[in-house]
């Protein structure tokens, strides 16, 4: 592991010279104000610019900051996951086949340290990028909605926060152990289809990571901790850590089919 | 005379497809050997596996007192067409290529300055990759591959992609680079073998089919010739009905073949001159590297 140092560090130069270090915090933190401030000025802005006849009257929904935040992760599922797959997909896949892996993979360098250091500061990024938009947005929505408990939004976040680390890790190791393409497709299946199939199908068991979007937001409905919450998260923490094995064994196995 | 690296059986299939079959040989310990074959003899996969980068079908590839240790740390490779991080800086990049492969952490900046002033990058050590021109790529190429010192070269066609002003840079440095490292490169420049080469191994079609110093192999492939051009077709004419002497002709040029029958030039000069033909040209060949490459790579 004595080259994760030098490893990481390059990640981290790349990734703020290509941008993503400051784009991907700037999407979420817009979208974490964008959602209190829409929700908030809902009437006034359908009234303004919402083409409503004459006289037409709505009952708008009371909405509480617990909502505001519920609904906010509702954007982060869909955007914030698709920015995940799309900036991250091919950071494996893609130095293999630009070539640009090569001059790496010919010192050495272990595969666990080459598989952590991506790992790392793509979690890094993305969960910094999650906690600033939701920091951002609960600013808002202490100030439109009234505050919401502290301890409430912390147990919401660090739940969902386990669920975006288990997306990294999917895209990671797909981008391992596919190519670009295929990794991104696949992490759309599981990230997106898998994601509806158990909301469909999913009332047959409880344990599974893709509840855990559902089960963060128990503490802001007020519920008490939900039936296979801790199994949920003891399982997605198993299944990162297979995912990020096999993801290095990956790097590994497909370090030959770099460009050379 | 120390070994340096031992090849033996090293073979890599794909599918029914032999990329390299059965290699087997040896280097000396600061010696430059040049590896010699048309595209598609399995030069670059060879030289992959070498750099521990592609897994042998069969085979091993040691690398002497290293057994302990990961051999990557002994190599430098440079690929044929090095592909680098275009955001990072030549500095940055070679600074990262001596961490990973072990240099001293107090010296990698000095190390890795050296080396970029070696390579003839000394002004450019601050300017992002990205805006490198073909002939820079390939010296950072040349010093990511040597800035921690190894013991072995690997090089992938290190020259065939540049202009002669370039190439005859790289070549200098890899003179210079000869002093104190094991060379191995790939090559299907010739001229270039020549200039620089111990060793020569031949590759056609995943196999070895020729491995020997340059002399040696130019002895065995030479087939000298003695060239006479005479300034008609019937003096060639005359010459071939006095002479005792096995002769090939066409035209007014005879050809002598002088391994088999105790001829040289002084025999062949004396025989024209006591007849007084008239002649245009007397001339000794030997196949150069060429065309013993063609000879070495056409025989089947």
């Amino acid at each position: 592991m004595k080259n994760t140092g030098v490893l990481v560090q390059k990640e981290f130069r790349e990734h703020s010279r290509n941008f993503k270090l400051y784009w991907i915090p700037i999407v979420f933190i817009i979208l974490g104000i964008v959602e209190p401030v829409t929700n908030h000025y809902l009437p006034q802005i359908m009234e303004s610019v919402g083409n409503l006849p004459e006289g037409s009257d709505f009952m708008w929904p009371q909405f509480q900051g617990t909502d505001i935040f519920v609904s906010l992760m509702g954007q982060y599922q869909l955007i914030g996951i698709l920015i995940i797959i799309l900036a991250f997909m091919g950071s494996i896949s893609g130095e293999r086949k630009s070539g640009t892996a090569t001059l790496l993979y010919v010192r050495p360098m272990s595969f666990v340290s080459y598989f952590f250091s991506k790992w790392i500061v793509i979690n890094a990024i993305v969960l910094g990028s999650l906690w600033a938009g939701f920091l951002a947005a609960s600013y808002y929505i202490r100030i439109l909605f009234g505050p919401v408990a502290f301890g409430d939004i912390l147990k919401f976040v660090g739940t969902y926060s386990l669920w975006i680390v288990f997306a990294v890790t999917v895209v990671l190791t797909l981008s391992a152990s596919l190519s670009t393409g295929a990794a991104a497709g696949l992490s759309i299946l599981i990230l997106f289809v898998f994601q509806v199939l158990d909301s469909v199908i999913g009332a047959f068991w409880t344990v599974s990571p893709w509840k855990l979007s559902i089960y963060a937001t128990y503490p802001l409905q007020g519920d008490s901790v939900p039936t296979g919450y801790w199994m949920s998260l003891t399982l997605t923490v198993v299944l990162i850590v297979l995912l990020f094995i096999l993801g290095a064994y990956m790097s590994k196995r497909n370090a030959s089919k770099t460009t050379v | 005379m120390t070994e340096l690296l031992r090849v033996s059986q090293l073979s890599k299939i794909y599918g029914d497809n032999k990329v390299v079959d059965s290699m087997t040989f040896e280097l000396v310990e600061k010696t430059s050997t040049a590896l010699i074959g048309p595209n598609g003899a399995g030069k670059t996969t060879a030289l992959s596996m070498m750099a521990g980068l592609v897994t042998p079908t069969e085979g091993t590839v040691l690398l002497k007192e290293e057994e302990n240790k990961d051999s990557r740390a002994s190599i430098g490779f440079l690929p044929q067409y090095p592909k680098f991080f275009p955001w990072l800086t030549a500095i940055e990049f070679t600074e990262m290529a001596a961490r990973l492969s072990g240099v001293d952490s107090r010296i990698v900046q000095s190390e890795a300055q050296k080396t970029l002033e070696f390579v003839g990058l000394g002004d450019a050590m601050k300017k992002r990759i990205g805006t490198f021109s073909g002939g820079m790529k390939q010296r950072l190429g040349l010093a990511q591959a040597v800035v921690h010192k190894p013991k072995l070269l690997l090089l992938d066609e290190p020259v065939s992609a540049l202009d002669p002003v370039g190439r005859r840079q790289v070549m200098n440095l890899l003179k210079e680079l000869q002093q104190q490292t094991t060379i191995l490169y790939s090559t299907h420049i010739l001229n270039d073998a020549e200039e620089m080469t111990d060793q020569l191994l031949f590759l056609r079609k995943g196999e070895l089919v020729e491995n020997g110093s340059l002399s040696s192999i130019k002895e065995k492939y030479a087939n000298p010739r003695i060239l006479i051009e005479f300034e008609s077709v019937e003096e060639a004419a005359r010459f071939l009905s006095i002479s005792t002497w096995t002769l090939a002709s066409k035209n007014n040029f005879v050809s002598i073949d002088p391994s088999h029958q105790q001829i040289g030039m002084t025999e062949v000069l004396a025989a024209l001159h006591a007849d007084s033909f008239r002649i245009r040209k007397v001339e000794w060949q030997t196949a150069n590297l060429e065309e013993i490459f063609m000879k070495v790579v056409m025989s089947s």
